[in-house]
């Protein structure tokens, strides 16, 4: 009976030991929470902003960190569902006790996430979620450093405007909330531009087989096909599109997933002359875009896109609101937030309010690319175009 | 016209590989009584040794030859050291082996990921996109030689369970398994070859399934939950009852993604499953028979 005692008390002592030099620690280290799909479907995309966020984090702390205080990443897995992301949050404030939250890759998961954070009066900085609604609920203590999605579509306007001919769309997207918000604006754009939405259709992630609504876009003839998909259902599509012989003048992706190089390698000849709006390529103007891009490939041997550099951009951003802060309290940080005005490699970033939106992040140019011989050229806007755009795509059996 | 027939077709084709799917789950289901939660997640390893032979250069279709009795063997050792023991055991749950094959899910999706990372991984064949036109129906050719090979795994399976002496005494402890043992059948034996049989099966569609689909390690949940359902719309431990679950589920899908919109593939695929729970419970075995 008196053994035990003892061994509680030498357990107590030593937990107290380890309680206190992690508590030793937290003081030193500035802690930042991060919220990001590390596993599930989208855990691809996790990965790259992830080690986008590793890279500028060892950057930043080899370059003296934050006013002598080291930048600590918290990651929390939220697995691409939002009441994962929700608790994920929590568990970050509440446990880990973080200084500031960035991160959110899904639309459904960043609205869940910000919630909690604006709830806890924790500043959230958003990496991607792009689904306009989420910088217009009028949360104060949230950022966002991704355009809203209703954006994404801009640059298709002129460069359709440019290309002529274009009178019908067919407009396809995945029924989550960064879906349904792109495809309302895409419809929106599309009218004022005058063009008609002959087929609109949703459909759900993950399928094996898109024959169905394809046949119907088939059966529409339209002169444009714009997709909202993730990576490998944006290649499925494409593959499919082939298959069943659909020769629209224009095949366009809104983002996410037809800028990855995994799209490229599973759709093969059927990605090429594939447009896709994108908000970032290794060429675009800004200073420490191509060099992020080099050391990213460098570090990984794997090719970073432009969520990456989303990622690695939002770092830099904390870092600077970090350091100019008066004290690392969340009033404080979100007015540093709140000020910040400067370049990264992902262009630069100034939190205005225009709209319905608040603290948002505004892009002076987005960009569209298009696959051409297995590799992704900026052809749109024309003072940023690599290569001249291929218009109209010919048919798939003419190609070649 | 065309889209109703393009659309039966791509029903039927999706099918036939979903009764693939469906087949091992039910089998498993007709003589352990127990649901394998892990039967999507076998899937995905077999899908990810298809993998890999493919990038040695090895056609998805000969990696069924290596990818079967490899899962064969993974079904074997979990029932016989991961699932059996725990029939032994007193707990205060009644289903401790189901949540036993939820916690093996898990480790294989974990394992799998470790090796692969979460990188979309693709199997290309040059025949991955291949079509062939018949009155202008278009028919991707992996998916109907998908639908044949699933057919003549099925009949096999069939004559299997029927024909030999191992099959009747698979469906002799799916009837009563006490009255088996008592006729002298090994039950134990029985339950691990029937384990080993229906990820082997499982493991034939995942190869089948590669040249169309992609790879990742998450790629099991929504497959189990396949099964699932077809296993229910089938009747349990029925083998024609999970192919016409399958193709079922398949053309509903199919039909619902045309008709209604794809975006109500999946509530399509569940309302049919909540229906046939209520009006005809215990699936088409029930008509079938068998």
């Amino acid at each position: 009976m008196r053994a035990y005692p003892k061994g509680l008390l030498t357990v107590a002592v030593l937990l107290l030991a380890v309680v206190l030099c992690g508590g030793v620690m937290a003081a030193e280290n500035v802690k930042v929470g991060i919220v990001l799909p590390l596993t599930g479907a989208q855990a691809k995309f996790g990965e790259i902003e992830k080690r986008s966020f590793e890279m500028a984090a060892e950057e930043i702390n080899a370059a003296g960190g934050i006013k002598g205080s080291k930048l600590e990443l918290l990651f929390e897995d939220d697995t691409g569902k939002p009441d994962v992301g929700r608790a994920a949050t929590e568990k970050l404030i509440s446990r880990d006790k973080v200084t500031v939250l960035t991160g959110g890759y899904s639309s459904a998961v960043t609205q869940a996430a910000t919630a909690v954070a604006q709830q806890f009066k924790v500043p959230f900085l958003v990496t991607t979620g792009s689904a306009d609604e989420i910088t217009e609920k009028g949360y104060d203590y949230i950022f966002r450093i991704n355009p809203t999605s209703s954006e994404y579509f801009d640059p298709f306007e002129t460069l359709i405007q440019k290309a002529g001919g274009i009178k019908t769309m067919a407009l396809l997207y995945e029924n989550t909330q960064f879906g349904q918000s792109s495809a309302k604006d895409v419809e929106g754009a599309a009218k004022s531009a005058g063009i008609q939405v002959v087929v609109k259709e949703g459909y759900q992630a993950g399928a094996i087989d898109f024959k169905p609504i394809l046949s119907k876009v088939k059966g529409a003839k339209p002169d444009i096909i714009y997709m909202v998909s993730y990576v490998m259902d944006a290649a499925l599509l494409m593959a499919q599109c082939k298959e069943l012989d659909i020769n629209p003048k224009m095949f366009a992706g809104g983002g996410a997933g037809f800028t990855l190089p995994e799209f490229q390698q599973k759709a093969a000849a059927a990605a090429d002359l594939v447009y896709s709006a994108t908000l970032w390529s290794e060429d675009v103007p800004y200073k420490g875009a191509k060099e992020y891009f080099n050391k990213f490939k460098k570090k990984y041997n794997s090719e970073t896109e432009y969520h990456g550099a989303e990622a690695y951009g939002s770092m830099y951003v904390v870092a600077d609101a970090l350091k100019r802060a008066k004290s690392f309290s969340p009033n404080d940080i979100r007015d540093a937030l709140a000020a910040t005005d400067m370049m990264t490699a992902f262009g630069p970033v100034k939190f205005i309010s225009y709209g319905k939106k608040k603290q948002q992040n505004k892009l002076p140019n987005t960009f569209v690319v298009q696959w051409q011989n297995g590799k992704m050229e900026t052809v749109w806007p024309e003072a940023f175009a690599k290569k001249k755009y291929i218009f109209p795509t010919p048919a798939w059996k003419d190609r070649k | 016209m065309g889209i109703l027939l393009q659309t039966i077709v791509a029903g039927l084709l999706k099918g036939g590989l979903y009764a693939l799917i469906g087949i091992g789950m039910t089998l498993i289901m007709g003589v352990m009584g127990i649901i394998n939660l892990a039967h999507g997640q076998m899937m995905m390893v077999a899908m990810y040794i298809a993998y890999v032979l493919n990038t040695m250069g090895v056609d998805p279709y000969f990696s069924l030859l290596v990818a079967m009795p490899t899962l064969f063997l993974l079904g074997v050792l979990i029932q016989k050291y991961l699932l059996n023991p725990l029939i032994k055991v007193d707990t205060i749950l009644p289903e401790n082996q189901v949540l036993m094959t939820v916690g093996i899910g898990m480790v294989l999706t974990e394992v799998i990921r470790f090796i692969f990372k979460s990188d979309y991984k693709y199997v290309t064949t040059s025949y991955s996109s291949a079509t062939f036109f018949l009155g202008g129906i278009s028919f991707n050719v992996p998916l109907t030689i998908a639908f044949f090979i699933a057919l003549a795994f099925t009949a096999a399976m069939f004559w299997f369970l029927i024909k030999t002496d191992l099959g009747r005494s698979i469906r002799a402890t799916a009837q009563d398994k006490d009255a088996a043992t008592l006729m002298g059948i090994n039950t134990g034996r029985i339950t691990v070859v029937t384990m080993g049989l229906g990820a082997a099966l499982v493991a034939a569609a995942g190869c089948l399934l590669a040249p169309v689909y992609y790879i990742f390690p998450d790629l099991g949940g929504p497959f189990t939950a396949k099964a699932f359902v077809i296993t229910i719309l089938g009747g349990l431990g029925s083998t024609v009852g999970a192919i016409l679950g399958g193709i079922t589920l398949g053309m509903a899908e199919s039909l619902g993604a045309t008709y209604l919109g794809m975006e109500y593939e999946d509530i399509v695929g569940l309302a049919i499953f909540v229906a046939v729970l209520l009006f005809l419970p215990g699936g088409f075995k029930r008509l079938t028979k068998v």
